[in-house]
């Protein structure tokens, strides 16, 4: 009406309408303070020239101004107490077995994140891949560099293989049935998954357990697989177990009877090794 | 001789007990801002109250597979929209077509209360239950962005994450929805010029 543009030619309306309309769905951008530079400078220049949005981006801040001031509803201390008998109750009856339960890939937990977590330093399960990303950021077991000392022994190069594959997203649900206790348990690790891979050429069980920031990997493996390299052989002889490292990651190699235990651990935050408790069990 | 079976049960008891802690230091305060929410949206406080219980219900449910502190508030606002929107289609409360208004509206751009000052002045008038019964005859999809805005004070990303739409989405919503209310708002004024001192005025929703 009142504001409507003075006619201009066609191609050069047809613009404005165009952007007039593009603008009203960023008018509560504007008065949120949520729009780039450049989208603001866009609506700035055309708010100039066009009253009906001028008012619109007005009114879009002073209702949301109303509504903040708008008190938030109480609880009644009758329903806080019902509601906390009932959580109770369900709490107690519900022996919800956590440990247990089917996790889903770290791709689900990424994208149930909100950004802001990562931003905000708190999120662990973002900043643990990020940080396992981090810490492989190019290890190929066709890089040659990086897998020198690996490349000598091909159970190492599968479970590295195989720790690249989790942290690039690719986690395989767990059976129903799945058994998550690893081999090997700390204070303050969770297990986030349990699959089967091949190591060696032979079926191998892992485990992904999440201490800290770091993503670790255990590897159940054959003890004919894990003996087969006579340097382990020897440094197990040696040391009681068999450590390989690069720049970003560390494999610790132990006996278990009947098997071996391949652990996978971004380097520098290997957790402690507990040699009595895998020779006993 | 580690007795593994043994060790596993441990573990497995402390993992049930050190859940139930966490839900309550972590989930539970969360219960008075979600009832929040849940009462802005329902029509009467016993819905408000079921919707809050049952949201609290399903957090404990699937709170093993929550792992994440920061973002335990907005976990709690998705599970509560879908309560919301599960509370809606038993009600069979006939799901509002959002309807698009330009800027160039009738109302917006033609009524004396549409104009800035006017329109904070009747803003001004109009008390807290009014303005908060416009809000909840707002279509879902408006209704949904304006609290989370508006009353959360929760970021377009945040709030993008929480209903699964991308950021574009949220403000052009935001944007749609804030006019509409306007609009309404304006309707209600010029219904009700003593709005001020007529605190049982209902909203009638624009068919
Ligand atoms: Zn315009």
């Amino acid at each position: 009406m009142s504001d409507k543009p003075s006619i201009t030619p066609s191609s050069e309306s047809h613009q404005w309408s165009d952007l007039h309309h593009q603008i009203q769905d960023w008018l509560a951008g504007y008065a949120d303070g949520e729009l780039d530079e450049h989208h603001i400078t866009l609506v700035e220049a055309h708010l100039a020239g066009c009253e009906a949005c001028r008012h619109d981006a007005e009114r879009q801040r002073m209702l949301s101004e109303r509504l903040q001031e708008i008190p938030a509803p109480r609880l009644s201390p009758a329903f806080a107490k019902r509601l906390d008998d009932t959580l109770a109750s369900v709490q107690t009856s519900d022996r919800r077995p956590v440990g247990q339960k089917p996790l889903e890939g770290l791709k689900h937990w990424l994208t149930r994140l909100s950004p802001s977590a990562v931003i905000g330093g708190g999120g662990w399960a973002v900043a643990m891949v990020l940080a396992a990303m981090l810490l492989v950021p190019s290890l190929t077991p066709e890089d040659p560099n990086q897998m020198a000392v690996a490349s000598q022994i091909p159970m190492v190069n599968d479970v590295l293989a195989d720790y690249q594959r989790v942290v690039g997203n690719d986690l395989r649900t767990p059976s129903d049935d799945a058994d998550l206790s690893p081999p090997m348990q700390w204070a303050n690790g969770r297990v986030l998954a349990r699959w089967t891979t091949r190591v060696g050429g032979e079926p191998a069980e892992a485990y992904a357990v999440r201490l800290g920031n770091s993503l670790i990997v255990q590897y159940q493996i054959s003890e004919r697989v894990f003996f087969r390299n006579p340097d382990v052989r020897q440094a197990v002889a040696r040391a009681g177990d068999f450590r390989t490292r690069d720049n970003e990651l560390e494999v610790i190699g132990l006996p278990m009877r009947a098997s071996g235990l391949l652990v996978v651990a971004p380097s520098g935050n290997v957790p402690p090794i507990d040699k009595s408790a895998m020779s006993a069990s | 001789m580690v007795n593994k079976s043994t060790d596993s049960k441990r573990a497995h008891k402390m993992r049930s007990t050190g859940s139930k802690q966490q839900f309550d230091t972590l989930v539970r305060p969360w219960r008075y801002r979600l009832y929040g929410v849940a009462q802005r949206q329902s029509a009467s406080t016993e819905i408000a109250e079921d919707y809050t219980q049952e949201t609290l219900l399903r957090a404990w449910r699937d709170f093993g597979q929550l792992d994440d502190q920061v973002a335990i508030y907005a976990w709690l606002l998705r599970i509560l929209n879908r309560v919301v929107a599960d509370g809606y289609r038993r009600d069979n409360r006939r799901r509002q077509l959002a309807p698009v208004l330009t800027t160039e509206d009738a109302v917006l751009s033609e009524h004396p209360c549409a104009a800035p000052g006017p329109f904070e002045q009747a803003l001004k008038h109009q008390t807290d239950a009014q303005v908060m019964a416009a809000v909840r005859d707002l279509p879902d999809n408006f209704r949904q962005v304006v609290l989370l805005r508006d009353f959360e004070d929760l970021s377009y990303q945040d709030i993008a994450q929480i209903l699964d739409l991308a950021p574009g989405t949220v403000m052009s919503r935001l944007s749609r929805g804030r006019r509409l209310l306007a609009e309404r708002l304006i309707k209600v004024a010029s219904d009700n010029p003593a709005a001020s001192d007529n605190t049982h005025t209902r909203v009638t929703p624009h068919e």
